[in-house]
């Protein structure tokens, strides 16, 4: 199986996807120079808003402090979003394929989905205590439930022709799974793996300014009160950083695994 | 809709057999007795086929003509026990249908291929789904689609594909296993006039060939009596069967044939029957 995208040498491809950016990328430099010189120009206060420059020199500064802090985010990132992935999918596939999960814990399932998962964070310090397990499960509790309800809606998303003809061959249960429902679902389960995605960083610094005493958040709160904006924004830009490679991590997964489907997007650059 | 698994396995646990060994004469009887049917949604009744008795010797050509939504899907799901009747029975080579009949082809009134599988790889799921070795139906496989026109295609996917070759790759993957029964729902609909002339003589060569029972269902009639031994002719809904016509011009049903007067007269007959129904009207 190869999608018609493939065929171009690799080299060509990064070429062209470089052309095709490359007005972006001028964007961008093009906006940092003029915030570098708004603030010069205007005397803007360091505190209040500091330039690019200021903020990559604090950032050398106290790289290994911030590095530190970033291994711990993303660990509680990483680690919550891979068991809510590992528990999600299972979980989907009872959900769509037992009338009685269906019945039961599916309702459930959608009814706290609408509790604000952020505010049920202060709760598990109470209950977790302060070290990595709490963190881990409120990133993988915001991860969890789009990925449930987007794998659900894509093992329940076939086409009743094509069970028809799957049927009419007589295959057996497994090879109706994985020859059929699970290639046809997975479209929809890499929507919910980057709604997931996406999420997982945000859910894991929330987690880290309730209660820590290491990683992202808890650094960012620290400079925050301590007036040194130029870390704040440093912070700020390296969990961006963060949130988007994870996201183009799942993506990347994405091309590699259906890539018939990615092929036939109408668009590439899909926002976050 | 519970159905029984029994009749599932029978079939599919009899082994494939490899593309090269001869089978016995293909070819099974089919028979319809009392099947009506009725779709209950959300309290709204559809009475959809009405009391259908109809046995198909085995091997024959048979062609169903009817008006659009008289019933005619609904009873090809029927044969083929993916739908479970309201009431009657179906038997096929003497054996009632209760659940997936296997031993079949079928093409359905849209292609339903798998999307993520090449054109080849499309006809070979047929055998994949069945336990066989695709491996072993390759060449056949290539074959096929080369005689429907489809040979430099076999490894595009289906979306690089118009909608006529899709329904032809739909075709051959329904032949691939050389089944002794064949269904297809208004195959030809989504070709273009050529190719569906084209694919009506090249069906009708396969299955003089092979000799297996096929169900046709088209709403072109003059198609109906070009290929049919028999043309049924459905009321409209709730579908009954309004005439059943013995079609007896010589085979291969060549130009000469299709352009003669009797070929005519059976086109007339079956245009008149619709007219009587107001299903044409002038
Ligand atoms: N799953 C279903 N649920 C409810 N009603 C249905 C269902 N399938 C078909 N029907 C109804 O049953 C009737 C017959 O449908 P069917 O698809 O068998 O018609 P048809 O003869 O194949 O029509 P066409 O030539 O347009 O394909 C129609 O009135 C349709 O609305
Ligand atoms: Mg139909």
């Amino acid at each position: 199986m190869s999608g018609a995208g493939a065929s171009r040498p690799l080299p060509a491809r990064i070429l062209t996807g470089l052309q095709q950016r490359i007005g972006m990328i001028a964007a961008f430099l093009m906006l940092f120079l003029l915030w570098e010189f708004a603030v010069k120009l205007f005397g803007i206060k360091e505190y209040l808003l500091p330039p690019p420059s200021k903020i990559w020199s604090e950032f050398l500064k106290r790289q290994n402090v911030v590095m530190a802090g970033a291994w711990t985010t993303l660990t509680e990132i990483l680690g919550g979003y891979v068991l809510a992935v590992a528990i999600s999918i299972p979980l989907a596939m009872a959900i769509a394929y037992s009338r009685f999960v269906e019945t039961t814990i599916y309702p459930v399932i959608v009814f706290l989905q609408i509790i604000p998962k952020i505010a049920i964070a202060p709760l598990f310090i109470i209950w977790f205590g302060f070290g990595l397990f709490p963190k881990l499960l409120i990133v993988f509790l915001l991860c969890f439930f789009p990925v449930v309800v987007s794998s659900v809606a894509g093992f329940k998303s076939v086409d009743p022709d094509v069970m028809d003809f799957a049927r009419s061959t007589g295959a057996s249960p497994a090879r109706m799974f994985f020859k059929i429902r699970l290639p046809q679902a997975l479209p929809e389960i890499f929507t919910g793996l980057k709604i997931g995605a996406a999420l997982s960083a945000t859910a894991a610094v929330v987690a880290e300014f309730v209660a820590s005493d290491r990683g992202l958040g808890y650094l960012l709160q620290q400079y925050n009160g301590q007036l040194e904006t130029p870390m704040v924004f440093a912070i700020i830009v390296l969990l961006s950083a963060i949130g988007l490679a994870i996201y183009y991590l799942v993506e990347f997964i994405e091309r590699l695994v259906i890539p018939w489907h990615v092929s036939q997007r109408p668009t590439e650059m899909t926002g976050l | 809709m519970a159905r029984p698994v029994a009749a599932m396995s029978d079939s599919a646990s009899s082994k494939l057999a490899e593309p090269d060994t001869p089978r016995p004469a293909a070819g099974v009887p089919v028979e319809i007795s009392g099947v009506a049917h009725v779709f209950r949604r959300a309290g709204m009744e559809t009475r959809a086929l009405e009391r259908i008795d109809l046995s198909v010797r085995a091997g024959e050509f048979v062609a169903v003509v009817g008006p659009s939504g008289c019933g005619k899907s609904t009873l090809l799901k029927i044969i083929a026990g993916l739908l479970a009747p309201a009431a009657g029975q179906v038997e096929i080579a003497g054996r009632c249908v209760a659940g997936p009949h296997t031993d079949l082809g079928i093409v359905f009134q849209s292609p339903v291929l798998l999307d993520w599988r090449t054109i080849l790889d499309n006809v070979l799921v047929q055998i994949d789904l069945r336990g066989g070795r695709p491996a072993a139906y390759r060449d056949r496989a290539r074959a096929l689609l080369a005689k429907v026109g489809l040979g430099e295609f076999e490894n595009r996917m289906p979306r690089e594909l118009s909608g006529g070759m899709r329904q032809r790759t739909a075709i051959v993957r329904a032949l691939i296993h050389d089944p002794p029964l064949l269904m297809m729902d208004e195959p030809f609909g989504a070709l273009d006039a050529l190719t569906r002339e084209q694919m009506r003589i090249d069906l009708e060569k396969l299955w003089r060939e092979r000799g297996q029972t096929t169900f046709f269902i088209t709403h072109g009639i003059s198609e109906a009596v070009a290929l049919a031994d028999r043309v049924i002719v459905m009321t409209p809904r709730p579908g009954r069967i309004e005439r059943i016509i013995e079609i007896d011009l010589p085979r291969p049903r060549h130009k000469e044939v299709v352009t003669s007067r009797r070929f005519a007269e059976y086109c007339d007959e079956i245009t008149e029957c619709f007219m009587r129904h107001g299903v044409i009207q002038y």
